[in-house]
This record gives C-alpha cells, structure tokens and sequence, in this order.
C-alpha cells in the first residue's frame, strides 16, 4: 500500500508541473515538435518527456515466431533497437540548442516486459532547478495505446505528435489505425500534431464564439504564454454573411482574453464559408493553428466529426486541440 | 485503466454531479466505448445470426449452413481482429460442439494432425536455428563469395535466404538473416538517413527473398503442409490405387514448385534495384568491419557442428523419409534433438514461439474439414463458379486466375496459412466441379497465398524486417506490387506451360 501512496504523491507532485510529452518516431516532424516542446518549457517547472512506444510483439502476424527471438538477435549482434537511436537524437538536439546540459543528474531505471527483450526503459536528466527532460523507450501493444497508457503515469498538459507516417493514407491505416488521430481522440489533454512546423509565422486561433470556446482560448492563451512568442492571430468563419457580425463579436471577446493574458493580437479577422476549408485556408500564412475541443467525449467526439478534428487531418500546417 | 480515470477526471469538472449520475454516465461511456472496440466481434456475431435465419438454399444442408456462417464469422474475425485470434480458434471448437453437436472428444481428434504437428516442430526449430548464432559466419561467407558491390551482396543475400527460406520457413530465416542486413547499413554509415534507400534492397533482398522461397517445399511455410493435409483428408481413398497421387511427396512438391522459386529469385534483385537507388554501390568499408568481427569469434566450435550436422539430418529427413513418417514427425523429430543435444534452452523456445498460432491453425483446419464433411465446401464452390461463368472464368485458365486473384486478396488481409486454411477446402471443391485437377488449383492457391508483399503483416518475413525500424509502410506498397505483378505471371506460366508435363 506504501506504493500507491508514493505513486499519488508523485502524481500530485506531478500536476504542479507544466508537463510535455513529445512522441519521437524518427520522423522530422516529431522533433520539429520536439523543438517546440523546448519553447514551452523554459521555464524550470517544466519537464518534457520524449516517448518512444515500440509496437509489442505480434507473434501471428510473424506466423508464430515471436518478433521477440529477431530482437534478441539484433542485440546479441550489439545492433540498437530501433528508437534508442531516435530518442538519443532528441537529447542530442536538445542539448545543442542549450534546453540541457548531459551534466544534469542522470538517472536510468528498467521495468521488465513480457514479450520484449528490452522491457520498458527510461532515463531522466534533472536540474538542479528542477527542469526534468526524460527519455522513455515503451512497449505497448500498439503505438496509441502506449502513448495513451503513457498519460496515466502522470498527467500531462499537452502531448506533441508528429504527423509524418502516422496519419491518413489506407495502407498504413490498415496496419496502425492513424496513431495521431487516435490519441487526438483519446488524450484527455491538448494535443498538437506537427506537420512541416516552421516557428516564426505565429499561432492563429480559431473560436466559434461559445463559452466553451472562449474558456479554450484562456487556457490557449496560458500555453502560448510560456513561448517567447507573444504574438498572436485570432480568425472566426461564420457559415453566412448575416451572420458575419457575430464572428466579429467573436473574434473581439476572443481578443480580448488574449491581451489580458500579455499577449499581443496582431491580427483578428473574419472569414466566411465552410468552416474546416476556410480554416485550412487561412491557416497556410501561420506555424500553428489552435482549436478548442468541442468539449464531446470518445464516441461522439468520433461520431460529431468536430471541425477541429476535420481540421487536424486535412490541414498543411500543425494544428494543437486544446483541451 | 485508460477509462477509468478519463472518468475521473469528467468528474472533478462538474463537482455538482451527484453520485448516481457519475455512474450513470461512467457506464455509459463504458459501454459505449466497450462495444465500439468489439464493433466486429459484434458484427461477425450478427452476420452469423442473421445467416442462419435466412430459408437454406437449394444443396446446402443445415448443418452446412452452420458451418459457412461459422467460415464466415471466423473470417471477418481473422481480417479485423476484435478479439485475440486464439480465442477465434477456440470459438471454433465451441462452434463445433455447441452448434452441429459433434462429439467433442471427436472435435479435439480433427484439431490434431500431421500438419498441425509440423507447425509445432517447425516454429521450435525455427528458435533453435536461430539460437545457434551462425549468422554472422552465414553472411561472412555471403560476402566472400560475392564480392563488395552492393548489388552482387544483395543478389548474395536473397540467394542464401531463399535457399534457406525454401526448407526452414521465411519467418527463421528473415530473423536469422536481419542481423546481417542492418549491420552492413550500420557499419556504411551512421545517419540512417543517408543510407535510407541501401537500407532498403538489403533489408527487402532478404524479407523477399525469403517470401518467394517459402513455396518451395512443402516444410517452406504452415500453408504448403495445410495443403498437402487437404489434399490427403479430401482425395486420398486407401481402397482406390487412383487417388495415390493426391499424396504429394516432399519431392514431388519440389518438382512443382522449386523451379518458380529459381526463377523469381534474380528478378528480386531486379524489381529492388529499379525501385529503391541505393546511396552506396560499393561497401568495402561495411565488409572489412564485418570480417573483423567474425574473426573475433574464432574457430567452429564442436557445438556449432553438431547444430549443423543436425539441421542438415532435418532436412534429409523432410526429402527423403517424410512420406513414411510424416513432415510433422521429422519437424518435432530435429526439434528434439537440438533439445537433447543441449543446443538450444526450452525457455528460450517457449518465449520464442507463438503458441497460439498452433492452436489457430489446427481449430481453423478442423473447420476446413468440416467445410467439407458437410457438404457446405461444395456447394459455395458451385455457387462461386456460377458467378465466374458469365466472364468466362469458370473453367481454364480463367479459373486459375480467378483462384489466384481471390487467393492473393486474402492472403494481404490475414496471415497466410490462415488463408489457405480458409479457401483450401473451397477451391478443392471448384476444382472438382469444374472439372480441373485439384492439385493445380491447389498449388495455385498454397504459392499465391504468399504472394502478400503489399503490406507489412503481409508474410512473416516482411514483418519481422519491418521491426527494425529501418523501412516505411510506403516502401512495401512502392516495391510489392510489383513483386506481386511478376510472380503472378511467372505462377501462372509455371501452370500453364510447365506443370502439365508433369502430368495432372
């Protein structure tokens, strides 16, 4: 009992903390997130978390040799498995742009795992102020459900995901059901899917004027807050032109919100049309388009087809949920 | 654990809520997520209910009806995967018994057979094999035969994974053999980036290399030994000296199929090269690190020639004494000896094989069996060729196609001995009915069935390559389909010009 006692402590520990999970898949995009995560978390109650979930073993797919005797094999021949080498690069360029030093305390622990040689492993480097970047290796029996289990451990404010290889296209659906839009889904956190993340061109922030959206852009503009960018763009799309007022209305409370938080509003600006396609549109000027969640849970959340989801998966550029 | 505290924290947001509507709304989303993770549980479930409601067609009994509803809930559970696939199997055998009332103790007879049997010993050799660690004195002599340009090292590798693959099965080989792969792409250079495309013909030299080879014999994949049991369960007649030749010997399997294998393998290194440009076509540098090493291991030592020694007897056996004793015998046979000799740990076997796999094997071809016994194998066999009579597909080498087709379509949605499995009873029959040799159609179906090189579950081999992180899921669709184009037409070539002299 001693134990669970501990884990609470630590999760209440935990929540004080501004926490980034960025998911490491080797790809570009995931480390444009990563770099990302780095701006947000300056600050020395931040950690961030790299996570590389290595897909559990799939013995019947292998028709009854488990993945598990290659594995061994691989490392018998001292060959890395893949995601060590990817989650080192991570450190590798955190450590170059100054996010941390290898000098920080280090600390390695291991749990065991059936079905994998490796086991689940994690190394932690900690500040003496407290900033913490971890590296996580973890075996799940998929890669959504690794990134979600991950969240039960400790709460996070935000998860960052690469969208390169994960998302969309029929093949890879058949094999990995889109990771991003799983965990999107999912997480009970905001979330962010990086596609070409280029920093400089500004967040837009996208409301539909509800309380809910309104409570979004508050929690937006806390997040922004912490990067050293404090420019920001607010859009609304109405569906028609009488209804074009009401954007305006919408855009100034929204606004509003932004510059009591410190911000700076460069832009606030209507459009009209289809939501999503408008968005997309718009969103092609800026780095990142932020969206408040609709405030639906799981299956609805599936079944309404919110445009932010609409948006997260047809966008250009990286779009963040807010949660 | 996931819902749980999702729950929880919708709850701390609306404090006001009273406990009564926590848990009210906890269930529901439960439930509601529940069933949506078990959507196709639940849809193969009603499928099956709402087919054996509809009036029973003309030549298919009840008990037929049972079992194509239970094919076919077993297939939609195959492709989707809602629950655990072993369980499928034991739904199966709960199918059997429960639905047509069969005995159970003459269920659990027909999960057991030779085939099976040799699933069994091939996947325990298989973690034998590769515990032996000669993969490195493997692709030693790999390069010393070859040379260091990348192209002959690639031909080298499928050659050697191939000839390999055709008597202990893809799935040892592919592990055996990746190792070796990425350790050439690792000592060229260490940016994976810079070696993307190298990493790619080597990597896929072996994974289909492999693949190709695993027609080749008949111990060269579960699906050849699913075949040869069918057609012994369904043609052979001890009292008739006429249905002899539905007792595929391990060399007349060969005959078949052996030369398809020799002739695919040069167009593998082909079809790689035109696909993917490698970045190095020299690697020297790989190759002298890599003797480095296997100096470093020193001499054979007596233990690796007894593992030699006793792989060698295996496959002696397989050619020559299989037809007496059983290909399963001969696999559990060299199983035990690299047990008793000490060579290889039984821990080490049973976390290395996948038992569920045997299980799903022996429950699916019971129900292949069953297929048959009741009468419901024929009559969608009949049901298939009305179909493919309009187009002229019925007969022929329409028919082959057609077969061919269907086959490689499924084998890409589940594993392939599951396929086989699945189809073999139904094709044996459109065989019959159509008045073709069984054994043609059959051999078409059991090499199609290999013929998944589009996705990453495809065939063991590409799965196993896949896990190491070295190649995209866009890569297997760049090169596979045209592997599958090429041995599409070298098949039906062999079935139309090269098995009839064979005479069947």
């Amino acid at each position: 009992m001693a134990g669970d006692v501990d884990q609470e402590a630590i999760r209440e520990r935990r929540k004080k903390r501004f926490r980034t999970l960025v998911c490491i898949d080797g790809s570009e995009d995931s480390y444009r997130g990563l770099e990302y995560a780095a701006a947000i978390s300056g600050a020395p109650d931040s950690a961030i978390i790299l996570l590389y979930v290595r897909p559990i073993d799939q013995g019947m797919r292998t028709g009854g040799l488990q993945v598990r005797v290659a594995r061994e094999n691989m490392l018998s021949w001292g060959l890395e498995l893949p995601g060590i080498k990817y989650l080192n690069r991570g450190r590798d360029l955190l450590v170059e742009h100054g996010d941390m030093a290898l000098s920080w305390d280090q600390k390695i622990t291991h749990t065991d795992v059936v079905g994998d040689p490796l086991g689940d492993n994690k190394v932690e480097y900690r500040q003496t102020e407290g900033k913490t970047i971890v590296l996580k290796l973890k075996t799940a029996p998929n890669i959504a459900t690794g990134i979600l289990d991950q969240y039960e451990l400790g709460p996070y404010n935000l998860i960052i995901l690469g969208a390169s290889g994960r998302w969309g296209g029929w093949a890879k659906s058949l094999l990995d059901p889109a990771v991003a839009e799983k965990v999107a889904i999912h997480a009970p956190c905001s979330v962010m899917v990086t596609r070409h993340l280029e920093r400089g061109h500004g967040h837009l922030i996208c409301t539909d004027g509800s309380d809910r959206a309104l409570e979004m852009v508050q929690k937006a503009a806390v997040l922004i807050h912490r990067t050293e960018a404090k420019r920001v763009s607010v859009m609304s799309v109405a569906v028609d032109v009488e209804s074009e007022s009401d954007a305006k209305r919408y855009v100034e409370e929204a606004a509003k919100i932004l510059e009591e938080n410190d911000l700076v509003v460069r832009e606030a600006f209507t459009r009209v049309g289809s939501p999503v396609e408008t968005i997309i549109e718009a969103a092609n000027d800026y780095s990142i388009i932020v969206m408040g969640d609709t405030g639906k849970t799981g299956l609805k959340r599936y079944f309404m087809g919110s445009v932010a989801f609409k948006v997260m998966e047809y966008a250009e550029r990286s779009v963040m949920i807010i949660r | 654990m996931a819902l749980r505290s999702r729950d929880a924290a919708d709850g701390t947001d609306n404090p006001k809520d009273t406990f009564a509507n926590k848990l009210v709304s906890l269930a529901s989303e439960f439930s509601i997520q529940y069933l949506w993770g078990k959507r196709w549980f639940l849809i193969a479930l009603a499928v099956g209910f709402v087919m054996n409601q509809l009036p029973l067609p003309d030549g298919l009994s009840r008990e037929g009806m049972i079992v194509l509803s239970m094919s076919v809930m077993a297939t939609i559970m195959f492709i989707t995967e809602p629950i655990p696939l072993p369980s499928v199997a034991l739904l199966i055998v709960l199918g059997q018994i429960l639905l047509l009332e069969i005995d159970s103790s003459k269920v659990a007879k027909t999960l057991w057979n030779d085939s099976v049997l040799f699933i069994l010993g091939s996947l325990m050799l298989a973690v034998a094999v590769v515990k032996q660690k000669l993969d490195k004195r493997i692709a030693w002599l790999i390069v010393r035969a070859t040379g260091t340009k990348t192209k002959n090292i690639c031909f080298g590798i499928s050659v050697t994974s191939g000839l390999l693959a055709s008597f202990i099965g893809e799935h040892t080989v592919a592990a055996m053999m990746l190792p070796v792969g990425i350790t050439l792409v690792t000592l060229t250079s260490d940016d994976p980036r810079q070696v993307r495309n190298l990493a790619a013909v080597l990597l896929f030299s072996i994974a289909y290399g492999a693949s190709i080879a695993g027609i080749g014999t008949p111990s060269g994949g579960a699906r050849n030994a699913i075949m040869v049991g069918y057609w012994k369960e369904f043609f052979y007649d001890p009292t008739d000296p006429e249905t002899r030749k539905f007792l595929i010997s391990y060399v007349k399997w060969m005959t078949f199929a052996y030369p398809m294998f020799l002739l695919q393998l040069p167009i593998v290194t082909l079809i790689l090269f035109m696909t993917f440009k490698p970045e190095y076509r020299d690697l020297s540098r790989a190759v002298v690190k890599l003797r480095a090493q296997v100096t470093s291991q020193g001499h054979m030592k007596g233990g690796d020639w007894v593992a030699i020694t006793l792989f060698f007897m295996t496959l002696l056996g397989w050619i020559f004494a299989s037809d007496q004793l059983g290909m399963g015998t001969i696999a559990i046979l060299g199983a035990t000896a690299f047990l008793v000799a000490g060579l290889v740990r039984w821990e080490d076997i049973n976390s290395g094989v996948n038992w569920g796999v045997v299980l799903l094997y022996g429950a699916a071809i019971s129900l292949g069996v069953e297929m048959k016994n009741t009468g419901a194998a024929q009559w969608v066999a009949e049901s298939f060729l009305n179909l493919l009579s309009p187009i002229g597909a019925n007969e022929g080498f329409g028919l082959w196609a057609s077969v061919s087709v269907l086959t490689t379509v499924v084998t890409n949605t589940m594993s392939n001995g599951a396929a086989v499995a699945v189809l073999g009873p139904v094709v044996l029959k459109m065989a019959v009915v159509a008045g073709e040799s069984p054994i043609i159609i059959g051999f078409i179906t059991a090499v199609s069935s290999a013929f998944a090189y589009l996705t990453v579950v495809g065939t063991p081999a590409c799965t196993i390559v896949y896990a190491s992180g070295y190649l995209k899921t866009t890569d297997f669709l760049a090169v596979g389909w045209k592997m599958a184009v090429a041995s599409t037409i070298i098949m039906l070539l062999a079935a139309a010009v090269y098995w009839p002299f064979l005479g069947v």
